[in-house]
């Protein structure tokens, strides 16, 4: 009975076109909704959270010499080998990288050289706009690595950016919160 | 000197008439773009001025820059002769069309028409009909399967299209006892003809969606399986001409809803100019036309051939011997 109720039903709908109404209404409503777009690169940038893995950078210690021991772990552990550390010895004695260069190129951001290190010199950064006219120029060496930004403090959200055309690629940013970019999807 | 000044109104007029037609592409390729992306929570074009309001030039410009190529085993003749024959007959159409009773500038009446023609809606039933020999032409001329299978799809579904519109529109004619569209707005001054007949503006929309080759029929040009249609080898200028084509023959659907089921430029409640009443409406009607295309998806080749003669036609019969029942 339930099912013939059922059928009817459906039918009385197909000929009031209740579905078409129905497909309108959510298409109207969308219409109205506030677009997800994120204006990158001209006006808005995402701000990755503090797990991102994006370019590798080397740390200081408090003296502000550098923390890496050259022990070639991360070098060792790398899935595409492609860090190479040649090291050297100071006057202290103590064992530090002449040459530390990564090739972004081949790097998968893995993150395993950050796991590997025994002395927390190296991890993976928050900076993700690094592409290249040639893959020559991809190979960064330790006084760039030293310099790049480090991981995120804050994240998830959209600040106002412009485009540096100064430089190739590089957004400039701002403010350091911005909009939390997920209130902007609906959920129905 | 009557006659001269009659024919320089006539040639102003067609002047005029052509230049909107052939600007109006313009900013409906850019409000469907923009209406694309609202509803799909995207913002559509934003970077070629004011929110992208200058796009539409953008895209005039590549089209113009762009190689004019032809496939090297097409027909010359008929591939250069398709976009023509594609563009005329929208235009032509055009011609039949009213926007409005007589205003009077300059001392001097002058009527907002080209010709008011005594059988005007089968001038235009007519001329809209040749539209078809473009697509079939452009289709054939390019030499490739998919054109070919575009052009095929276009032709029977124009023809098994046309019938059921051109039923629809009986019942009209009924109601104003004319084929003049300017009688047949007259006619509608108090009621508007949607009161009197809601099934057949259901089965002439229908059936004008399936001759614009819009969403949800547009087989034609099914990007998803045909490579773009009829259309697929055409670059350049001639690709634009079938565009704006498609788009003044939306406007042209759109214009005679408005014209013979919705009161023309009768206005209700609001005291509002009569033209732009009649724009209002037909603005409205261009929305629902892309409302449509970003809501629903194609129909199926035999599903679109099952509702033009399984469920079109047998309505439109049926809309007229009531009608003619009714009313007689």
């Amino acid at each position: 009975m339930s099912r013939v109720q059922d059928r009817l039903g459906t039918w009385i709908g197909w000929a009031l076109f209740a579905d078409l109404a129905s497909a309108f209404t959510l298409t109207f409503g969308y219409m109205f909704s506030r677009p997800v777009t994120m204006q990158y690169p001209d006006k808005e940038k995402w701000l990755p959270y503090s797990r991102y893995r994006g370019h590798h950078f080397l740390k200081r210690d408090e003296e502000g010499e550098i923390k890496c021991v050259a022990c070639e772990l991360c070098a060792r552990i790398c899935p595409c080998d492609c860090i190479e550390v040649v090291p050297y010895e100071d006057e202290n004695g103590k064992r530090h990288p002449a040459k530390f260069e990564i090739d972004t190129a081949r790097c998968l951001f893995c993150g395993l050289c950050e796991d590997a290190c025994p002395a927390d010199a190296i991890a993976l950064g928050q900076q993700y706009e690094f592409s290249s006219f040639s893959s020559r120029d991809l190979v960064i060496g330790r006084d760039d690595l030293l310099g790049k930004p480090g991981k995120a403090m804050t994240g998830g959200g959209v600040v106002t950016a412009r485009l540096n055309t100064e430089e190739d690629v590089l957004v400039e940013t701002s403010e350091p919160h911005g909009y939390n970019w997920w209130r902007n999807i609906r959920r129905t | 000197m009557e006659l001269l000044f009659a024919l320089g109104l006539i040639a102003i007029k067609i002047a005029l008439l052509i230049a909107m037609l052939l600007l109006l592409p313009l900013p409906l390729t850019w409000l469907e773009r923009k209406l694309a992306g609202h509803m799909q929570q995207r913002m559509g074009p934003m970077r070629v001025g004011w929110h992208g309001l200058l796009q539409p030039v953008a895209d005039g410009i590549k089209l113009l820059t762009k190689e004019d190529h032809i496939p090297a085993e097409a027909d010359r003749f008929l591939f250069k002769l398709a976009p023509i024959l594609a563009l005329a007959p929208p235009f032509v159409v055009f011609v039949a069309i009213p926007f409005g009773e007589t205003v009077s500038v300059l001392n001097a009446e002058i009527t907002l028409y080209v010709s008011n023609l005594n059988v005007a809606l089968l001038f235009v039933f007519a001329v809209i009909g040749l539209e078809v020999y473009g697509v079939i032409f452009g289709g054939w001329a390019a030499n490739s399967k998919y054109a070919v299978l575009g052009s095929l799809r276009t032709c029977a579904q124009m023809i098994s299209y046309e019938i059921p519109m051109g039923f629809a529109v009986v019942g009209v004619v009924m109601l104003a006892q004319s084929m003049s569209l300017v009688d047949i707005v007259r006619a509608q001054s108090d009621v508007w003809n949607i009161v009197y007949q809601p099934v057949g503006f259901l089965v002439f929309f229908v059936a004008g969606l399936a001759e614009a080759q819009r969403i949800p029929f547009d087989l034609a040009e099914a990007e998803g399986d045909l490579g773009a249609g009829f259309h697929t080898e055409y670059s350049g200028i001639r690709f634009a001409f079938f565009m704006v084509s498609e788009y003044v023959i939306v406007l042209l659907v759109s214009v005679l809803s408005v014209i013979l089921f919705f009161g023309g430029w009768n206005g209700v409640l609001i005291p509002l100019p009569p033209l732009l009443w009649f724009a209002l409406k037909v603005a409205f009607f261009i929305y629902v036309f892309m409302w449509f295309r970003f809501t629903l998806p194609r129909y199926r080749y035999d599903q679109l051939m099952a509702i033009g003669w399984k469920v079109l036609l047998p309505l439109s019969m049926a809309n007229i011997i009531v009608t003619g029942i009714v009313f007689s």
